[in-house]
């Protein structure tokens, strides 16, 4: 379970005192996926490494289970983040050993258990291959066996398939789906992207403009197995579509506004 | 299946064309020097002639007087490059784990990274006398820079994310260092390690030409003070073929550890 205390996160910057994220507060319970989703700007990214333990907040409270988040990483997280973070110098399967490496696992149990995380992603063969040798989208899939194969309770993730193209991402928002019905962690996951937010959640969040905010919270009632295609065509995803994006646009106007504006 | 192996007898011929005509041209080289001479065009009091070369050449190696030479500048450089890599990466390492003391230090390795080497050598011969470790220190004033630099650009332009990644999955600070920092600061290393080997030698010969009693570069001074261009250029031809097999496995070994890096399109 995430809980989110009244966060707020102000940076130094030459220009003066910069709020990224204001009084910030909501729940994620155990074992659900909810999305958090809002314009550019909005501090989504900055939540996320609050969470992560990564930047330490500036006033309120994060706690990930019973455990307050204070002064460092806390165990048993994943963050999959938005550009690539693959060891360059490092093949897929080293890569996706890394994590049971650095927990001092027996080579051979964690050589396995790499292997078999890379057929999971549907990436078996390409064991020895380096990241700058595969496409983005099985960068992708490694990173998320990387994630995946320590079992973290907590899954943070950040646009993680933004980059890939549509085709692309539908398939591994499936996949993503698939794994996740076995892992059942608990996801946050962050886009800007409404269509995903729907289609991937049980609960999607719409934060304000900068200096983020929450805005609005919907819990999706879309029945699982989903397919993250063929769900946009039912009807309660359109009319939840419309509802949250109303919430949504203003926002994203107001975002727009204030960039043009500068 | 078939177009690939068309591609590769394509690469195979122009390598074979590239070779040849290198040969050649070398050849082309040679001969137009040695009639060049023969016919009075050239000088060759001041160009010597290939023949006469490979005669004095053949003398030096058949009577054993190159050898001690040469081991003379290899062990300077050889030894100047172990302390100037070992020194540059210790302190690179220390200067980027520490910002306050790089920050103090910052200045005066401008300076001396600054200061032409060759000024300091007549320093270093005074201080040091004209043995091995005059230019030992020659060599490690040029090598202990480049890696120095190199060891703090690695370890502190490390991309951030990858930071990151490692921290989130449960890495320590060893964790970091082993999986990230060092072979981040082992590609910069790698990469100018090529140009030190280069700077080696010249600091040993720069070192040699100033004030030595052997080494190559005493050679080429020494044929220099008795208006003898032919040992002149004996000399730098031999070294020519020294630094050549030097780069050339240097290069090999940098092949066998950047495996993984993208070859440029």
């Amino acid at each position: 379970m995430i809980t989110v205390e009244r966060v707020t996160q102000t940076f130094e910057t030459p220009a003066g005192e910069f709020t990224a994220v204001r009084d910030v507060s909501f729940r994620v319970s155990a074992g659900r996926f909810v999305s958090l989703v809002g314009p550019s700007g909005c501090g989504k990214t900055t939540l996320l490494g609050m969470i992560a333990g990564l930047l330490p907040v500036s006033a309120g409270r994060i706690v990930l289970g019973d455990r307050p988040v204070s002064g460092g990483v806390p165990p048993d997280i994943g963050y999959l983040f938005q550009r690539d973070a693959l060891l360059p110098w490092k093949t897929a399967l080293q890569n996706v050993a890394l994590p049971l490496t650095i927990r001092g696992r027996p080579a051979g149990e964690t050589r396995a258990r790499a292997v078999e995380w890379l057929r999971r992603v549907g990436l078996a063969g390409f064991e020895s291959y380096y990241p700058h040798q595969l496409s983005g989208g099985m960068r992708k899939r490694v990173s998320l066996a990387t994630t995946l194969i320590y079992g973290p309770s907590v899954l943070l993730m950040d646009e993680p398939f933004s980059a890939l193209d549509v085709q692309t991402r539908n398939l591994m928002e499936n996949e993503l789906l698939e794994l996740w019905a076995e892992t059942r962690n608990t996801v946050l996951f962050i886009t800007h992207d409404l269509e995903e937010a729907i289609a991937l959640s049980d609960e999607v969040i719409v934060l304000t403009a900068g200096p983020g905010r929450v805005k609005a919270s919907y819990p999706i009632p879309l029945p699982r197995p989903r397919n993250v295609i063929e769900i946009r065509f039912r009807e309660e995803f359109t009319r939840l579509y419309e509802q949250i994006w109303k919430d949504l646009r203003d926002e994203v106007q107001a975002s727009y506004a204030r960039a043009t504006r500068l | 299946m078939k177009s690939r192996r068309a591609t590769h007898a394509r690469r195979a011929s122009e390598r074979l064309r590239l070779t040849v005509g290198r040969a050649l041209l070398l050849a082309a080289i040679v001969v137009a020097w040695e009639l060049g001479a023969r016919a009075g065009v050239i000088d060759p009091y001041f160009v010597s002639r290939p023949s006469r070369l490979a005669q004095t050449m053949a003398g030096w190696f058949a009577g054993g007087f190159i050898y001690p030479h040469i081991w003379a500048t290899v062990q300077e450089a050889v030894i100047g490059l172990a302390v100037g890599i070992v020194g540059g990466v210790l302190v690179g390492m220390v200067f980027a784990f520490f910002p306050f003391l790089s920050g103090l230090f910052h200045p005066l390795i401008v300076v001396f990274n600054a200061t032409p080497r060759i000024a300091l050598a007549p320093l270093f011969i005074v201080w040091l006398g004209i043995g091995l470790t005059s230019k030992v220190a020659m060599v490690v004033s040029l090598v202990f820079f480049i890696i120095f630099f190199s060891t703090y650009a690695g370890l502190r332009d490390v991309d951030v994310n990858l930071i990151n990644h490692v921290r989130v999955m449960g890495g320590t600070r060893r964790d970091l260092m082993r999986h990230v920092l060092l072979p981040s600061a082992l590609t910069w290393i790698f990469a100018s390690l090529r140009a030190c080997v280069g700077f080696a030698v010249i600091g040993a010969i720069i070192g040699e030409y100033l004030g030595a009693d052997r080494g190559i570069g005493w050679i080429v001074q020494y044929g220099e003070s008795m208006f003898d261009s032919n040992m002149v250029i004996a000399g730098l031809l031999v070294l020519m073929v020294f630094v050549a097999t030097l780069d050339g496995s240097l290069g090999w070994l940098e092949r066998r550890f950047s495996h993984w890096k993208q070859k440029p399109l």
